[in-house]
C-alpha cells in the first residue's frame, strides 16, 4: 500500500472499528481516534521530510510523489467510448503542507473532542469518516475522486453540526449543508463536461484524470471544454463558464463575501472541535481547489479574471473585518476574522506572481493554525460558563492568567505580527498584490494598498477585544459563580495549544519550512497561467 | 580580517542577549532573580556595543547577509549592516537602556508581575537593537513592529488599569496605521527594484541611483511607473515615520501612552523608540525628492510648536514631558527636512540623554510622592505638578540632575542641548536664506518653539522643586527624601551625559562636534556667518528672560499673570481637541460603518439566502399540494373509477339464480321486442 492510501484510509478503518466496538468500550474512542491522528502526523511528517522539493508537479504528471494509480472503474459504453476511472492519488508542493496541516488540526481538534459527552460512537465515527474525506481531498488528482471525497466531508460535518451543535444547531447545519451543496451540484456538470473533453493521452479513452485536464493538447477539438473550439454556453465562453462554476464552488467553501453567510453560523451554532476543522481545514480546502483546479484546467480564463478575484478578495478582507468589529460574540468574531483573512488569500492568488500565490498557501497554512488555535481558545471559556458575549467578561486576566497568554499570543499572530507566520503570509500576498501590476498586470496596484486597511482592521477588533475581556478590573456577568468555574487552562489544553502556537511561531522565523516546499509548485503554477 | 568576523558576531550578542533574557524571565527563571538576567543581559549588551561602535566608527561599514528564505526567484536574506548610524544607534539604546534598566531595580521593586517586566523591558531592547543594525527594509519593518508591540505591553503593563490599556491600544493601532504607510514604501520600492536591502539600493552605486526620471516616468531596473509613485513612496516612509516619532497628525499616542511605568516612558517614549521614526527617515533618506523634503519640515515644526503650546498648559508632570518629547522629535524632523540629516542624528542623541534624564527625575519625584500620599492616605494625583511644590530642599540630587537636563532641553551653553538645538537652528535659517518667504517662517517659528519650550520647562521646575509642598500633613517633610541609590546612580550618570564634552571640546560651537563631522547634512549649506553668533545669543538672551519670568510666576507666585480657563488655554489644555476629533471623525464613523456592514450581512445577505430557502420550502410545498391534490387527485379518481365500476359489476355478480334468471328472461324478451319491430336487424 502506498503510503497516501494509508495516511487517507487509516481514519475510515479506525471509524470502522469504532462503530463496530461494543458501547461499553466508548471511554476509550477517543484514545482509539488520538492514536490514529498522531499516526498521520508521524506518516505526513515523514512525507514532508522526504518530499523532493525539486519537482515541481502542478502540470507535470511525472513529477507528482508518492503517486499509488490504479485502474478502478472501467465501463464499456459502446459508442460512447470507455469509462475509464482511475483511483490516482499523488502530491506536489501545493498539497504536501496541507496534509501536514491536517493532520495537525485533526490531532487538535480531537485532544478538543474530550468535551463531548454525547453520543460518542457515532461522533467518533462521523470524525474519523470527515478526516479520511479531507485527506483524499488533498491527495486526489483523478476528478471523479476528487469529487467522491469532496463530498464526503459535506455528510459528516452535516450530523456534526447538526446532532452535536448550539441552539439553532439545525438552522446552521441545513445552512452550511444547502450553500456547499449548491456549489458542488454545478461542480458535477463541470466535471462530466471536462470528461467528455479530454482523452487520455496513452489509452485515448475519456479520462477524469486532473492533470491531464491541464494540458490543452489533450481536449479533443470539438469538445465542449476545447480552447480552439471556442463553444459558448449560455452566451459565455464556455471555458470560461466552467471557471466560474467551479470557483464559485470552492469560494463558497473559502468563504468569500457574500456567499460567506454559512460561515458565522457554522460556527457559532458547531461545537469547538468542528469549529476547528471548519476553519483550520475546511476553508483551505476551497483555496486548495481554486489553486489546483480551477488555475490548473482553466489558467486562461484565469488570466481574464483575476481582476474579479482580486476584487472579491479585497471585499473579503475589509467587509469581513469591518464585520468583525461589530460583533458581540467572540466566536463571530472570530468567525468573520477567518471572512477577512482568507481574503487574502484569494488576493495573493489574483495576483498571479510567485510572492503572492506563495504568500497566499503561507495564509492557508497560517490561518489554519491560528483560527484552530483561536476557537479552541473561545472553547475553553464556552466550556467553562456557556457564556461568550465579549460584554460579559472583563479582567479574564486576572484570574486566568495563562489564558490570556495564549489568547495574546494567538491574536496578535494573527493580526499579523512579525515573527509569526500570518505576517509573512499577509505581507507576501500584498507585496505580490502590488506587484502584480509591474509583472503580469492581473491587478492593479490600488488593490495591494485596499487589502492593507485589513491589517489595520484586524489589529482593531482584536486589541479591543482584548481591551474589553481581559484587562481591567475583573467583572463577570455570572459574579462568584463564574468567577469559581473560570479556571485557568488544564494540561490537556496547554498540550494543544502549545504546538499550534509553536508553529506560528516556528514558520514566523523560518517560512523556508514552508516556501521550500511550495515554492516550486507555485511557480510552475504561475508558468502554467501566465506562461513566465 | 579576523576582526570582521567577529564584530558581527559580537553585535549579533547585543541583539540576542535581551532576547534571552525575554525568553528567561517570561518563561523559567523565578520572580526573585528576574531583575538580575534582565539587568547583567543588557549589560552584556551594551559591552558589547561598546566594542562594536569603537571598532565600527569612522573604520568603514560591515554587512554581512545569511540566506532566509527563497520565493519565486528571489532569495531573501536577513543580515546586519554596521555603519556609523548603526554603530552610534547601537550605542546609545544599549546605553540607555542599560542605564533604565539599573534605575528599574529600585522603581519597580515590589511590583507583583515584576518578571513580567522584565521580559517586556528585554524583547523591546532586542527589538530595537535588531531595528538598528538590520541591514533590509523588511528587517527593520519587522522589528519596527516588534518595537510596537513590545511597547504595547509595557504601557499596558498595569494592565488592571482601564486608562493604560485604552492608552496601549491607541498606541499599537495608530502605529499601525502608520505602518501601512512603510508597507506601502516597500512594496514600491520592491517592485522598483526586487530588493529591499538597505547597501542594494542605497549604498554607492545602489540600484536607486539607478533610476531615471523623464517626462514624469520613474524607469528602474525592474519597472516603469509614474513620478507619483516616487512621492507615494516617499511620503508612506514619512508616515510611518510620523506615528513611530509621534508626530502631526499621528501624535496623539503619545502623552496616554505615559501610564506605563515610568521608567518605561523613559526609554522607550522619550529616548529610543520614538526615535526609529528619524532613524528610519535618516535610513531612506535618498528616495526624498524636494516634495517630500519640505513636507518633513513643515510637519516637524507644526507639531513642534503645537506640541510646545500643549506642554505649557499641562499639569500632569509626565504629560508635559511627553508633549516635550513630541516637539523635540518635531526639530528632528524638521531637520531631515532641511536636508541636515547630521543635526537630526545629533539632538537626536543629545535628546536621548536629557529627556531621558528628564524622565527619570520626573520617576522620582512621583515615586517619592506616591510613597508620601499612601502614607498620609491623601486622595491626590502624585502626578499633578499643582500638588508638589519645594521638592528642591527633599531631593537635592534629583533637583540638580533635573535642572541640568532642563537646561540642555531649553538649549543653555555648556550643555548638549545647546550644541544640537544649535546645529537645527542655525541651518534651517541658513537653509531659508535662498526659500520663498513662506519658507523663511519656518526658522522663526522654530526660534518662538524653543522659547516656549524654555517656559514650560522653567514652569515645571519651578512648580515641582520651589514654593511650598501642597499636599499636607504632618510629617511629609520627612516622608519625602532623595530616592534609592540604584535610581539615584543613572540620573547623575546622564546629568553628566549632558553636558557638551561628550561631545564637542568647544561648548559654544556645534561644528567641531565629532558627530557632525561624521554625517555631514546631505544638502550643502552656504555657510552664513553672523548667523553663528547672532542667533545663539538672541535665542539664550531672550531665554534667560523667560526663565526668569517663570520664576517670578510660578516660584515667587508674586502675581499671576495668565488666566486660566480662557478659549486658548483650553485649547491647549486639551491638546487642540485632537483626540476629540479624532474620536469624531473616525473613530466613530468606523463603529458605525462596522455596525452597517453587519447589518448588510444580516438584512440583505442572509436575507437574500433566507428568501432563496424560503421560497425553496414554498415551492416544494407548492409541489406537494399538488402533488396530494392534483396528481394524487388524477390517481385517486383512476382509483375511484375503477373501484365505482368494479362495484357496479360487482352488483351483477351477486350469486343469485332467481336474479341471474330474471335478468336472462329480460334480455332474451327485449331481443325478441326489438327484433319484432325492427325487422333490420
Amino acid at each position: 500500500m502506498n503510503l497516501l492510501s494509508i495516511l487517507t484510509f487509516l481514519p475510515l478503518i479506525a471509524g470502522i472499528i469504532i462503530l463496530v466496538a461494543p458501547s461499553g468500550w466508548q471511554k476509550q474512542f477517543k484514545y482509539i481516534t488520538l492514536a490514529v491522528t498522531l499516526v498521520q502526523i508521524a506518516i505526513s511528517g515523514y512525507i514532508y521530510f522526504h518530499f523532493d522539493n525539486s519537482l515541481r508537479g502542478v502540470d507535470l504528471i511525472n513529477s507528482y510523489q508518492f503517486k499509488e494509480q490504479i485502474s478502478w472503474i472501467r465501463l464499456d459504453l459502446g459508442s460512447m467510448g470507455k469509462l475509464q476511472i482511475d483511483y490516482f492519488l499523488g502530491i506536489d508542493g501545493l498539497s504536501v503542507p496541507f496534509l501536514l496541516l491536517t493532520s495537525i488540526i485533526m490531532m487538535v481538534a480531537t485532544i478538543s473532542s474530550w468535551e463531548i459527552k454525547t453520543n460518542l460512537k457515532g461522533y467518533f465515527a462521523l470524525f474519523l469518516l470527515l478526516d479520511t474525506a479531507i485527506i483524499g481531498v488533498f491527495c486526489a488528482l483523478d476528478f471523479f475522486l476528487f469529487y467522491i471525497f469532496y463530498e464526503l466531508m459535506l455528510l459528516p460535518l452535516y450530523f456534526l453540526i447538526g446532532m452535536w451543535g448550539g441552539v439553532r444547531r439545525e438552522y446552521a447545519a441545513i445552512k452550511f449543508f444547502l450553500y456547499t451543496l449548491a456549489g458542488s451540484v454545478f461542480m458535477l456538470l463541470i466535471m462530466v463536461g471536462l470528461y467528455f473533453s479530454v482523452t487520455d493521452p496513452e489509452t485515448g479513452n475519456h479520462t477524469f484524470n486532473m492533470v491531464h485536464m491541464m494540458n490543452p493538447a489533450n481536449y479533443s477539438g470539438d469538445s465542449i471544454f476545447g480552447s480552439l473550439a471556442q463553444q459558448t454556453l449560455l452566451g459565455i465562453p464556455a471555458r470560461l463558464l466552467g471557471f466560474i462554476i467551479l470557483f464559485i464552488a470552492f469560494a463558497i467553501k473559502v468563504p468569500i463575501v457574500p456567499l460567506h453567510t454559512w460561515l458565522p453560523d457554522a460556527h457559532v451554532e458547531a461545537p469547538t472541535p468542528v469549529s476547528i476543522i471548519l476553519a483550520g481545514i475546511l476553508l483551505k480546502v476551497g483555496g486548495y481547489g481554486i489553486l489546483r483546479i480551477c488555475y490548473g484546467i482553466f489558467p486562461d480564463a484565469a488570466i481574464h479574471t483575476s481582476w474579479w478575484l482580486g476584487l472579491i478578495g479585497v471585499v473579503s478582507i475589509v467587509y469581513g473585518a469591518l464585520n468583525a468589529l461589530a460583533q458581540k460574540d467572540l466566536k463571530r468574531l472570530i468567525a468573520y476574522s477567518s471572512v477577512s483573512h482568507m481574503g487574502f488569500v484569494l488576493l495573493g492568488t489574483a495576483s498571479l506572481t510567485a510572492e503572492g500565490a506563495a504568500g497566499s498557501v503561507m495564509q492557508m497554512i497560517s490561518h489554519g493554525f491560528l483560527s484552530a488555535m483561536l476557537f479552541f481558545l473561545v472553547g475553553i471559556v464556552y466550556n467553562r460558563v456557556h457564556d461568550r458575549e465579549i460584554a460579559n467578561f472583563r479582567g479574564l486576566a486576572n484570574i486566568m492568567p495563562q489564558y490570556t497568554a495564549f489568547v495574546m499570543i494567538a491574536f496578535f499572530a494573527s493580526l499579523g505580527l512579525p515573527g509569526f507566520s500570518a505576517f509573512i503570509a499577509e505581507a507576501f500576498s500584498l507585496i505580490g498584490a502590488f506587484n502584480s501590476e509591474t509583472v503580469n498586470g492581473a491587478i492593479p496596484r490600488w488593490m495591494a494598498i485596499a487589502g492593507s486597511v485589513g491589517i489595520l482592521l484586524s489589529a482593531a477588533y482584536f486589541l479591543w477585544t482584548l481591551q474589553r475581556m481581559f484587562f481591567g478590573q475583573t467583572r463577570l456577568m455570572g459574579g462568584e459563580e463564574w468567577r469559581t468555574k473560570l479556571n485557568d487552562l488544564t494540561m490537556r489544553e496547554k498540550l494543544a495549544l502549545a504546538p499550534l502556537a509553536l508553529l506560528a511561531l516556528i514558520l514566523g522565523v523560518f517560512p523556508s519550512l514552508a516556501f521550500d516546499k511550495i515554492n516550486g509548485s507555485v511557480l510552475e503554477l504561475i508558468h502554467h497561467v501566465t506562461g513566465k | 580580517m579576523e576582526q570582521h568576523d567577529i564584530i558581527p558576531v559580537v553585535s549579533l550578542l547585543a541583539v540576542l542577549m535581551p532576547l534571552l533574557s525575554f525568553v528567561l524571565c517570561m518563561f523559567f527563571v523565578p520572580k526573585s532573580i528576574s531583575g538580575k538576567v534582565a539587568v547583567s543581559s543588557i549589560a552584556v549588551s551594551f559591552i558589547a556595543s561598546c566594542f562594536v561602535f569603537f571598532k565600527i566608527w569612522n573604520a568603514g561599514n560591515i554587512h554581512i547577509q545569511h540566506h532566509w528564505f527563497t520565493l519565486g526567484q528571489t532569495s531573501w536574506d536577513v543580515g546586519l549592516l554596521l555603519n556609523n548610524l548603526s554603530a552610534l544607534m547601537i550605542l546609545l539604546v544599549s546605553g540607555i537602556a542599560f542605564l533604565v534598566h539599573i534605575y528599574s531595580l529600585a522603581y519597580m521593586k515590589g511590583d507583583e508581575n515584576i518578571d513580567r517586566y522584565w521580559g517586556y523591558l528585554s524583547l523591546f531592547c532586542s527589538s530595537m537593537l535588531g531595528l538598528v543594525i538590520a541591514d533590509n527594509l523588511l528587517l527593520i519593518y519587522i522589528f519596527w513592529e516588534l518595537v510596537g508591540f513590545s511597547s504595547y505591553l509595557l504601557i499596558g503593563f498595569w494592565r488592571t488599569r482601564d486608562a493604560a490599556v485604552q492608552a496601549n491600544k491607541k498606541a499599537f493601532i495608530m502605529n499601525r496605521l502608520g505602518d501601512l504607510g512603510f508597507l506601502l514604501a516597500l512594496m514600491i520600492l520592491y517592485s522598483q527594484f526586487g530588493t529591499l536591502d538597505i547597501e542594494k539600493l542605497f549604498g554607492d552605486g545602489g540600484l536607486f541611483h539607478l533610476s531615471q526620471f523623464t517626462s514624469g516616468e520613474w524607469i528602474a531596473p525592474l519597472g516603469h511607473i509614474s513620478y507619483v509613485w516616487l512621492l507615494v513612496c516617499g511620503f508612506g516612509f514619512v508616515f510611518g515615520a510620523l506615528a513611530k516619532s509621534a508626530q502631526f497628525p499621528l501624535h496623539t499616542w503619545l502623552p496616554d501612552a505615559m501610564e506605563g511605568p515610568t521608567a518605561v516612558s523613559s526609554l522607550i517614549h522619550a529616548a529610543t523608540m520614538v526615535a526609529a521614526g528619524v532613524f528610519l527617515l535618516v535610513r531612506v533618506s535618498p528616495i526624498f525628492d524636494s516634495t517630500v523634503l519640505i513636507t518633513i519640515a513643515v510637519i516637524g515644526i507644526f507639531t513642534a510648536f503645537m506640541a510646545s503650546t500643549i506642554a505649557l498648559v499641562q499639569n500632569d508632570i509626565k504629560r508635559i514631558l511627553a508633549y516635550s518629547t513630541i516637539s523635540q522629535l518635531g526639530f528632528m524632523m524638521l531637520a531631515i527636512g532641511i536636508g541636515n540629516n547630521g543635526a537630526a542624528i545629533f539632538h537626536l542623541a543629545t535628546h536621548a540623554f536629557f529627556k531621558c534624564l528628564l524622565f527619570l527625575c520626573a520617576g522620582s519625584v512621583i515615586h517619592e510622592m506616591h510613597y508620601a500620599k499612601n502614607k498620609l492616605d491623601a486622595d491626590c494625583d502624585h502626578q499633578d505638578i499643582r500638588n508638589m511644590g519645594g521638592l528642591r530642599k527633599m531631593m537635592p540630587l534629583t533637583f540638580v540632575t533635573m535642572v541640568i537636563a532642563a537646561l540642555a532641553l531649553c538649549g543653555i551653553p555648556l550643555t548638549s542641548g545647546y550644541l544640537s538645538k544649535d546645529a537645527i537652528l542655525i541651518s534651517s535659517f541658513e537653509w531659508a536664506t535662498t526659500r520663498s518667504f513662506a519658507a523663511k517662517l519656518i526658522p522663526y517659528l522654530a526660534m518662538l518653539t524653543s522659547w516656549l519650550t524654555t517656559f514650560y520647562i522653567a514652569r515645571l521646575i519651578f512648580k515641582v522643586f520651589y514654593g511650598e509642598l501642597r499636599i499636607q500633613g504632618d510629617k511629609t517633610e520627612r516622608l519625602i527624601h532623595e530616592a534609592p541609590r540604584f535610581m539615584l546612580m543613572p540620573q547623575l550618570f546622564l546629568a553628566v551625559c549632558s553636558a557638551f564634552f561628550l561631545f564637542s571640546v568647544n561648548p559654544l560651537s556645534y561644528e567641531n562636534t565629532w558627530l557632525l563631522k561624521v554625517f555631514p547634512g546631505s544638502v550643502a549649506l552656504e555657510r552664513i556667518h553672523s548667523y553663528h553668533t547672532v542667533i545663539p545669543a538672541l535665542l539664550n538672551l531672550f531665554a534667560v528672560l523667560i526663565i526668569y519670568f517663570a520664576y517670578i510666576q510660578y516660584a515667587r507666585k508674586e502675581k499671576a499673570m495668565f488666566r486660566e480657563n480662557t478659549w486658548l488655554y483650553n485649547f491647549a489644555l486639551n491638546g487642540w481637541y485632537f483626540d476629540e476629533f479624532y474620536h469624531q471623525a473616525i473613530v466613530r464613523p468606523v463603529t458605525y460603518v462596522s455596525k452597517f456592514s453587519f447589518s448588510i450581512d444580516r438584512k440583505v445577505i442572509d436575507g437574500l439566502v433566507d428568501i432563496v430557502g424560503k421560497s425553496g420550502v414554498l415551492l416544494s410545498s407548492i409541489a406537494g399540494w399538488l402533488d396530494r391534490k392534483l396528481i394524487d387527485g388524477f390517481v385517486n379518481l383512476a382509483g375511484r373509477a375503477a373501484a365505482g365500476l368494479g362495484n357496479f359489476f360487482r352488483s351483477f355478480q351477486s350469486g343469485r339464480i332467481q336474479y341471474y334468471l330474471a335478468v336472462m328472461i329480460f334480455v332474451v324478451l327485449t331481443f325478441f321486442v326489438l327484433r319484432y319491430f325492427s325487422p333490420a336487424i
